[in-house]
């Protein structure tokens, strides 16, 4: 097994504390730091499917999304000057009323490993702080709303619409959390849905890249 | 006809029940016993409660949520959990349990189950004290420190059991606690049965030793997975299965071992915009594909509510005329 294969394995199997010295070890024998960056990447991208088919559960995405931002660190000097967000901004959060965050952050994990820039708004998020968000970060291509509760599906639904009234351009929308179907999202408007973390990271690479 | 209770022992133990028993009908909760219920007490309402978590509920919505920013969350390191968490006594005074008492010695315990209710579970107290992410982080990363406070949570449980079981001597226990989002567990079957698994079957086994007949455990989600932990730690209901768990398949599978109460989804039911035809619709799909043994047709709601007034009430008036039409 090559070292940056190693990093891989290690990325997916969640090892945190072992991913950093092996990512300088990939590094210290010459590896580009693209490659060793891509291969993590890869291996989210490996845990995201794992958990969309319940092979993997939520502690395991955790510790693997630990895992590739501990060795993210390491390259971090030697990326400075490039960026790393190619997929560019994806603003997340939460919507109005709604105090859930685990799903939210989990989508935002990975959709960071799969490299979007995460701009998190946290929960209870008003329209008008998605509106602000959106023109105050660079390159925003993407924004994740999410909600838990049948009862903020009207904040949702109002968070949508009002985006894609705004005259703001570049951006897609995509929305997720247990009430929301593919029916609700085509419903009011959002560009994407996605049931789960593994299936939004994808859903997301291909809104922006369509 | 069979009384109430009568008929879900006939309902749970595969024999002739003579009619569905209805939702909650069959527990008379005892919520005037004290305890330390964490929740926010109303919309709009912040509290800290005695284990010093924060619960917030915002306005306009319909339930409470810990606060667990950095600034809230009561356990920071898990190593050092010793030195922030304190379990509140669990003794209360005759007076604090004069209702409770007056409340179960009305009860007519031919008809219903005299219930304790418990909440939350021991799961949920360990994101409760320190978060969703870093409990779940922590069990890989800390399992000696969680098992440890797991053994503290467990040890707080059987303290208040035994007042509990002194004063109101219950038939039965609703105990919560949410293992799982609507489609899949949180943690791994292999990571339940080593850190909730033993924790469950010290406390249900303690209940169960003291005069307890009925175990009714609540998770509304998915938790397909679990049911044979569930059945070897006692459990006899499980409360608020929802529908993603397939309960026709696990009936056929684990009836007669453990029972199943839902397979009406509260989220697709119970919303603003309630009507009874929907309601009537999810009910008899509910009742026609799991049968009449091992199912009581319920709301996967926790309590003998609904979000939305009336919806409660209607669901179990579309029970009692499926009851009318199957039995």
């Amino acid at each position: 097994m090559t070292k940056i294969e190693e990093v891989k394995a290690k990325v997916e199997a969640g090892k945190a504390k072992l991913v950093p010295g092996l990512v300088q070890e990939a590094l210290d024998e010459g590896n580009a730091v693209g490659d060793i960056l891509q291969a993590m990447i890869a291996s989210m991208g490996v845990v995201g499917d794992k958990f969309s088919v319940g092979e993997i559960f939520v502690p395991e995405m955790l510790m693997a999304a630990k895992a590739m931002s501990k060795g993210v660190a390491v390259l971090k000097p030697l990326l400075a000057g490039t960026s790393t967000a190619s997929f560019g901004t994806c603003v997340i959060g939460t919507v109005q009323g709604d105090l859930h965050d685990i799903g939210k952050n989990l989508v935002a994990m990975m959709i960071e490993s799969a490299g979007f820039k995460i701009v998190d708004l946290g929960v209870d998020v008003s329209t008008e702080k998605f509106i602000n968000a959106i023109k105050e970060n660079e390159n925003v291509t993407l924004v994740a709303c999410s909600g838990l509760l049948t009862t903020t599906m009207s904040a949702m639904k109002e968070t949508v619409q009002t985006l894609k009234t705004s005259g703001l351009t570049g951006f897609k929308v995509i929305v997720g959390g247990a009430p929301v179907t593919q029916a609700m999202a085509d419903e009011i408007g959002a560009d994407g849905f996605a049931p789960d973390a593994g299936s939004a990271v994808v859903k997301a690479k291909e809104l922006v890249n369509a | 006809m069979l009384t109430k209770r009568q008929n879900l022992m006939e309902t749970i133990k595969g024999g002739n029940p003579d009619r569905f028993v209805n939702q909650y009908e069959f527990m008379e909760l005892i919520m005037e016993a004290p305890m330390d219920l964490p929740l926010a007490p109303g919309p709009g309402m912040t509290i800290k409660n005695k284990w010093g978590i924060t619960f917030s509920w915002p306005e306009g919505q319909i339930g409470s949520f810990p606060v667990q920013d950095d600034e809230h969350k009561v356990v920071k390191d898990v190593t050092k959990w010793k030195e922030v968490v304190k379990a509140p006594s669990v003794y209360y005074t005759d007076e604090e349990w004069a209702a409770a008492v007056a409340h179960a010695s009305s009860v007519d315990r031919t008809d219903k189950f005299v219930t304790a209710f418990c909440a939350p579970g021991i799961f949920e107290m360990t994101h409760h004290l320190m978060g969703m992410e870093d409990a779940l982080m922590n069990l890989y990363e800390e399992p000696e420190a969680m098992q440890e406070l797991i053994d503290y949570v467990v040890e707080y449980e059987l303290a208040y059991a035994k007042q509990v079981i002194e004063h109101i001597h219950p038939d039965a226990l609703f105990h919560h606690d949410d293992w799982g989002s609507q489609i899949s567990t949180l943690i791994s079957p292999a990571m339940f049965e080593e850190f909730i698994l033993p924790a469950y079957k010290k406390v249900y086994g303690f209940w169960k030793e003291n005069g307890v007949q009925l175990i009714v455990h609540h998770s509304d989600s998915y938790a397909a997975t679990f049911v044979p932990f569930m059945i070897e730690m006692g459990i006899d209901i499980w409360q608020g299965a929802m529908t993603t768990n397939n309960i026709p398949e696990l009936i056929k599978k684990y009836g007669g071992k453990i029972s199943f109460m839902g397979d009406i989804d509260s989220g697709v039911v119970d919303h603003p915009a309630w009507s009874r035809e929907e309601i009537a619709k999810y009910v008899a799909i509910a009742c026609r594909r799991c049968g009449k043994l091992y199912f009581i047709p319920n709301l996967s709601q926790g309590l003998n509510i609904a979000s939305f007034p009336g919806v409660y009430e209607t669901t179990s008036e579309e029970i009692d005329k499926m009851s009318k039409e199957m039995f």
